[in-house]
């Protein structure tokens, strides 16, 4: 066509220019030649049929001639043909060869492989354009590459494979599947699915008696690798975040207030002294992660009921890894949840602070030094009332050094804060006591009881249970733990007769003269210092009566202000207010005693409104 | 005069049949009186027609009739003897059950159970008979089912006045026994949440 062109070159531009209807050369020729093909669909239909053939075998792999190729639709494009003739069945038979692969593949494989194999065929598509194909076309051809390879499959995909993925924290297999997904709008399901995950795995170890030991770890770890596959799968993304933030929430408020005792316990497991090979950095990085669990709770008062108790013990017993950590976990709770939360928790270092002042000054006093036994040291811990959990009082018969030690720190304290009310705590109490074994002199580490009981034998020898009750005054649960401490326990300082576990009230007690033991200070462990079922139980009454009175004050509080309230308003308004879950029943038990306490009464008219009585 | 005549006489009859009945000592009609008045009457001391004699009458204290009560309620009742009071009944019991009466009444009959000064609450045996007493002519049905379930439960010890005008309006409100437009979400006293709960488990 070019030598044509070049022969008549003349003509073509200067005549065929300037007569209307007539084309140049060149484009005459071109429309010729599709005339002819035209005329001939047999040629075009084995052209097209020829290229579609070739580029499927380059699909599966084979390598072929790509100039031919190129050309050819060179050809096309330059005949005006590319389009209607090529492309369309270029399209569909695209279409067709993915949705029976996609259908085959997601049945062989396993679908990280799958979600691979449709990220390099998409890659594969995209360089075809490049190469020989009109750029037009990659817009629609790969998306019906992606239609079909994905969109068709995304609820499989999810099912089959989300959470196998999950699980094995594959970040950048759920990576592929974040992007592949976002190509083809499925977001929204991942996101579904992700939520789903999140609550169906945590339900059966949070409903898991028997796993409540781990349960804190578990939901640190869980947490952890969720967030690690939000950063590095999940490209942050804000929608998932939220969504991680709920299901956990729901997840750990699935079982009511038992997540947030156990997370305190975890807490005191960490503070507490003896928990080597944590750095001040590592258990700050864990305080902090706790928290995160913290502020989903929803009953944070049963949280706090426990946290007191064990700090509390943390405290007297002096059994604090740190007093900065101690310190920072408050603030903590102080900016999660307002002053008002801490309040008593600071209350109580400000005691022990306090204490420290008065025993330093009691010590130097006039009254001490005249009027104290010899030979006894004591340190007193005061108390406010209000900040700390409530112990059952207990009595027990003091030695009478340690009765005049107790009236005359009273009679020292009292003239410094006089109007004021000192309570002696003696189940709290614990003693240093030297004792002079046959084998060697040691020191015993000993809570108050067992130092009243171990005082015994310095004038007698054998005593029963019966005598040593009546001597001591404690109470019988107490001192059958007390004893089997001192006798049952790892260090044996006194001997029962008959052996065994179990206190009997026939039992005999004699002081252990073969005791010996590698250290000079040695702590006998007191079996009352561990939570009893009691103990517990009684924590978590006292917060449910606690709620109560908040719930009582809430009603009265919001009546007061509205007078007359729908009853329907009334708990939407008391949903709000109250930061612990709580059932609507229980609202309405509460409305009621209001009602009868004549606090409220129901509007005559109208059943559903309630009026509030001044 | 003939008419005040008349009217006085019939205070006088009204007067005098109080005293057959009345306990000398404390002026008034006493349970014993009372229960003499039923024989004469034929009906059991326990019926719910004696209840709405007393409440015709204004009756304040449970067992005890006054000279003021009994002249309200026999003059209201237009009868000066034992066979009129008897006539007086039914006309009684159809104007108690009129359901703006009934409104009234209903209450009454629970304050009429308080005995003792201060008292709030009946005992749950108490108001099961009571709620056979006055509710049972026109709602059977539900008067059988929430005794089964009172006598059931163990939660509650007695009722009060709130939970007790909740039986009335439950029964007049919610259909029975699909109890379909039930609502706990309303503001149903939790004993009635209790009661549709303890009915639904006992249907399936």
């Amino acid at each position: 066509m070019l030598i044509i062109r070049g022969i008549a070159l003349l003509l073509d531009v200067k005549y065929v220019k300037n007569v209307a209807n007539l084309c140049s050369v060149w484009d005459m020729g071109l429309q010729l030649f599709r005339k002819h093909i035209s005329l001939s669909p047999e040629i075009e239909h084995k052209t097209v049929t020829g290229l579609l053939r070739l580029i499927e075998s380059e699909r599966l792999g084979e390598a072929i001639d790509k100039t031919l190729l190129s050309h050819l639709l060179k050809m096309f494009t330059d005949l005006g043909m590319y389009s209607e003739t090529f492309e369309k069945p270029f399209l569909e038979c695209t279409s067709e060869f993915y949705a029976t692969e996609g259908v085959k593949y997601l049945q062989q494989s396993d679908i990280p492989d799958y979600l691979r194999h449709a990220e390099s065929r998409l890659q594969e598509e995209h360089d075809r354009c490049i190469l020989y194909l009109e750029a037009n076309t990659r817009k629609p051809l790969i998306a019906t590459t992606e239609k079909q390879l994905l969109q068709r499959h995304t609820s499989a995909i999810i099912e089959k494979g989300f959470t196998v993925l999950m699980e094995a924290n594959r970040v950048t297999d759920l990576s592929r599947m974040y992007t592949l997904f976002q190509r083809v709008d499925a977001i929204e399901m991942l996101k579904q699915a992700l939520s789903l995950y999140i609550r169906g795995t945590g339900q059966g170890i949070i409903m898991d008696e028997e796993k409540d030991k781990d349960l804190v770890s578990f939901l640190l770890e869980f947490k952890a690798s969720l967030d690690k596959i939000l950063e590095e799968s999940f490209a942050k993304n804000e929608a998932f975040s939220n969504t991680i933030k709920e299901s956990f929430e729901h997840l750990i408020n699935l079982r009511q207030n038992r997540p947030a005792e156990l997370i305190a316990k975890f807490l005191d497991e960490k503070l507490r002294a003896g928990n080597k090979g944590t750095s001040e950095e590592e258990l700050e990085g864990i305080l902090d992660k706790v928290l995160v669990l913290f502020r989903f709770i929803q009953g944070k008062d049963v949280f706090e009921a426990f946290y007191k108790k064990d700090l509390a013990k943390r405290l007297l017993l002096g059994k604090s890894a740190s007093i900065d950590a101690e310190k920072s976990m408050i603030t903590k709770l102080k900016t999660e949840c307002g002053s008002q939360f801490t309040n008593k928790l600071e209350g109580m270092f400000k005691d022990i602070e306090l204490s420290k002042e008065i025993n330093d000054s009691f010590k130097q006093s006039s009254q001490a030094r005249t009027k104290l036994p010899t030979g006894i040291e004591m340190s007193v811990h005061v108390l406010t009332t209000g900040y700390w959990p409530t112990y059952p009082p207990m009595d027990v018969k003091l030695p009478h050094e340690l009765n005049v030690y107790q009236d005359i720190f009273k009679e020292f304290y009292l003239s410094k804060y006089s109007g004021r009310r000192l309570m002696w705590q003696n189940s709290l109490g614990h003693c240093v006591l030297k004792v002079e074994f046959p084998k060697g002199r040691k020191e015993l580490a000993v809570s108050l009881f067992q130092s009243v009981v171990l005082m015994l034998f310095n004038d007698a020898q054998k005593l029963s249970f019966v005598d040593i009750k009546e001597s001591t005054g404690i109470e019988d649960k107490e001192l059958r733990r007390t004893l089997q401490s001192l006798a049952c326990g790892k260090v044996r300082v006194l001997q029962k007769t008959p052996k065994g576990r179990d206190i009997d009230d026939k039992d005999e007690f004699v002081f252990n003269e073969d005791f010996s033991a590698p250290l000079y200070r040695i702590k006998v462990n007191a079996i009352q210092m561990k939570e009893t079922v009691e103990e517990n139980t009684s924590t978590t009454e006292r917060v449910f009566q606690d709620r109560q009175y908040q719930v009582d004050a809430a009603i009265v509080r919001i009546m007061k202000t509205r007078k007359t309230l729908s009853h329907t308003l009334l708990i939407t308004e008391l949903f709000q207010q109250l930061k612990f879950p709580i059932k609507p029943a229980d609202m309405k038990k509460r409305i009621e005693s209001l009602i009868d306490r004549e606090y409220l009464e129901r509007d005559r008219s109208n059943p559903q409104i309630y009026n509030y009585l001044a | 005069m003939i008419p005040t005549k008349a009217v006085s006489k019939e205070i006088e009859r009204i007067d005098q049949l109080f005293y057959t009945y009345a306990d000398g000592s404390s002026s008034m009609i006493d349970p014993e009186g009372i229960e003499t008045l039923c024989s004469h009457l034929e009906v059991p001391h326990t019926d719910v027609r004696i209840l709405m004699l007393a409440w015709k009458m204004g009756c304040e204290k449970q067992g005890y009739f006054t000279l003021d009560e009994w002249r309200t309620g026999m003059k209201a009742l237009r009868a000066d003897s034992i066979s009129k009071l008897k006539k007086a009944f039914p006309e009684l019991v159809q104007e108690v059950t009129r359901s703006s009466n009934f409104q009234d009444f209903y209450p009454y009959a629970f304050r009429y159970c308080l005995t003792e000064d201060k008292k709030k609450c009946i005992e749950i045996p108490v108001a099961c008979e009571l709620l056979n007493l006055v509710l049972s002519l026109q709602f059977r049905p539900q008067v059988e089912k929430l005794i089964n379930y009172l006598k059931h439960q163990n939660e509650y010890k007695v009722i009060n006045m709130d939970q007790w005008m909740g039986f009335l309006r439950f029964c007049n409100e919610i259909n029975f026994p699909s109890l379909d437009n039930y609502d706990a979400d309303q503001a149903w006293p939790l004993i009635l949440d209790n009661f549709v709960e303890w009915l639904r488990a006992s249907e399936n």
